[in-house]
């Protein structure tokens, strides 16, 4: 073809998208594992110290606490916002009036910027004059007033509410996908045969998106290890590191302490931590799945 | 006829308490999903006053001085301004960068095709907040730490990879024989892109465009690590330091917020189905 030839071309029109792809997401990638091999402040010459950083970073109990934060993230996401999805999906696709309106609220929260929504629930979950705590008030429960965010025993249980808050909408969305393609018959067959409700939900219903739920769980999982931003504005780790995440864990080495090399290896941990757990949750329903 | 009329009577109270209690739990749900944001709504036109002492319902009196308040200390014009900027120029090149190279590796056939997608698409299981050290270095060096473009790089090399995927699933299912009437018509490569396939992809290029709008809008950590002049601050980030600065304003931050939501409240309203489309695709496959 023409005055390039067919590579030339092809090259041409990749090479936009993938200049810029190597070079701010790859590249950053792979100067992490370079930096983490690293002692360094991020102005001043770097010094090799080999796996320095990360022998401390596994008797840090500082960051293995972010660890154990980041797994509540995790099973609270899955084990708060699959069945409420679920039941909620359910029982939308009873083919109810008004299922356009539970749908769209629904999901207004998925499409709200993550900093609004902790900025938002911040304001609710202040102790002085936050809604919750009025609300208690009012009710008459006023000793369940707490400070929900200033308190280490309660600080974590209310990010994850809101946490939970946040994505249940994705998932009901996707649930309810599924459910449109479950097709009628089945269903009013096994009801013909006097099944119960309860009956072909459980096994019938259930079986039938077992799929979905299993790349719901999957994406539930990896979604919830990206969580960074809403615990960064709500309480930024605290009080007393009851809420740091690792990516926080990691935000504040680097930025506030200034330990760049040790920053970076707590990058490649999440990296890793990330790829594996996502890899082996995979493999492990998908075998489960067939 | 009679025994009919006796089951529906004796069928019709239980029916009505099962979904008398299925509608009671679906309110509780949209209850507890719109609250938080119709709570903040409303409490942003209330005095401070007024927000101290009844919190639970509707203002008195409607009080503008919030938005006001807000819209001068926040800096909120600005703030609008560098977002509206940013998502807009992001979005089209992420797309147009995309679509291209979608173009290449779903209707050409060459030996790295297979290898360049999956490169593309393993973009999408980079947890990205693992590049926000190493990403804050390599802007440094290169100079681009807080300047009006800094965001659009991350942004867009990180939103190719679903970009690509969309759009490469999207044109492999196009019939072979487009392209091959165009160049027997005398096309070029670029014009073919252009002039057909472009225009065939529109409802998957109207989903990657919603959902990369959605991305860059709503995006936080990079802005956080990348920009510390509040003349190139987003929102997100313009609103984060706005409610850690005046942190006993509540007037003031709610309506801040109330702002900041409403284009993409309304955005959402007006192209839900899209949006949820492409949120939900992104999602699955990403």
């Amino acid at each position: 073809m023409h005055l390039l030839g067919k590579k030339g071309i092809i090259i041409i029109g990749l090479l936009p998208a993938l200049l810029f792809y190597i070079l701010f997401a790859i590249y950053p990638i792979i100067q992490s594992f370079y930096y983490s091999f690293m002692q360094w402040d991020g102005f001043s010459e770097m010094t090799f110290v080999g796996l320095d950083n990360f022998k401390e970073l596994f008797q840090d109990s500082l960051f293995w606490n972010s660890v154990k934060n980041n797994i509540y993230v995790v099973i609270a996401s899955v084990l708060g916002q699959i069945p409420i999805a679920l039941l909620i999906a359910l029982l939308l696709n009873r083919k109810l009036k008004g299922v356009r309106f539970f749908r769209t609220i629904g999901f207004l929260p998925v499409v709200l910027s993550t900093v609004v929504i902790s900025l938002t629930w911040s304001l609710m979950y202040n102790s002085k004059n936050g809604m919750i705590n009025q609300l208690l008030q009012s009710i008459g429960l006023r000793e369940l007033a707490q400070n929900w965010l200033g308190d280490p025993q309660w600080a974590m249980i209310a990010v994850l509410v809101t946490v939970i808050w946040q994505f249940v909408g994705l998932y009901l969305i996707i649930f309810l996908a599924a459910l449109q393609n479950v097709p009628d018959e089945v269903i009013e067959a096994a009801k013909m045969d006097g099944a119960s409700e309860w009956a072909t939900t459980w096994k019938i219903t259930i079986p039938m998106i077992w799929d979905t739920i299993i790349v719901a769980i999957i994406l539930c999982i990896s979604g919830s290890l990206k969580t960074f931003d809403l615990i960064y504005v709500m309480t930024n780790g605290g009080p007393s590191h009851s809420t740091d995440v690792m990516a926080l864990y990691m935000f504040q080495e680097t930025f506030s302490q200034l330990n760049y090399g040790y920053g970076s290896a707590v990058s490649v941990f999440i990296f890793f931590f990330s790829l594996i757990l996502i890899f082996i949750v995979t493999k492990v329903l998908g075998k489960k799945m067939i | 006829m009679e025994l009919l009329n006796r089951s529906k009577l004796k069928l019709y109270p239980r029916r009505s308490i099962k979904k008398t209690s299925i509608y009671l739990i679906l309110f509780l749900f949209a209850l507890v999903n719109a609250y938080p944001i119709l709570w903040m709504m409303i409490n942003s036109f209330k005095s401070e006053q007024e927000f101290l002492t009844n919190q639970l319902g509707f203002p008195h009196t409607f009080v503008l001085e919030n938005y006001v308040n807000a819209w001068e200390t926040a800096n909120l014009g600005v703030l609008f301004g560098n977002s509206i900027f940013i998502c807009i120029t992001a979005t089209l090149i992420t797309v147009l960068f995309g679509a291209l190279a979608s173009f290449f590796l779903a209707r050409f056939t060459f030996k790295m095709s297979k290898l360049v997608y999956t490169f593309f698409i393993f973009g999408m299981l980079i947890p990205i907040h693992a590049t926000l050290v190493p990403m804050f270095i390599l802007m440094r060096d290169l100079g681009l730490l807080d300047t009006p473009i800094t965001l659009l790089f991350p942004y867009i090399a990180f939103h190719l990879p679903i970009t690509i995927f969309l759009l490469t699933s999207f044109m492999k299912a196009f019939p072979k024989d487009i392209e091959e009437s165009a160049i027997m018509d005398g096309c070029g490569v670029f014009r073919i892109f252009w002039s057909i396939i472009l225009p065939m992809s529109r409802p998957a290029l109207a989903t990657v465009v919603i959902l990369n709008f959605i991305y860059n809008w709503n995006e936080f950590s990079f802005a956080l690590v990348l920009i510390n002049d509040p003349a190139f601050q987003t929102l997100p980030l313009g609103l984060a330091s706005f409610a850690g600065q005046f942190t006993t304003n509540y007037g003031a931050q709610m309506a801040g917020l109330t702002m900041s939501l409403i284009p993409i409240v309304v955005f959402y309203l007006f192209l839900e189905k899209e949006i949820v489309k492409g949120m939900t695709a992104g999602a699955v496959k990403g």
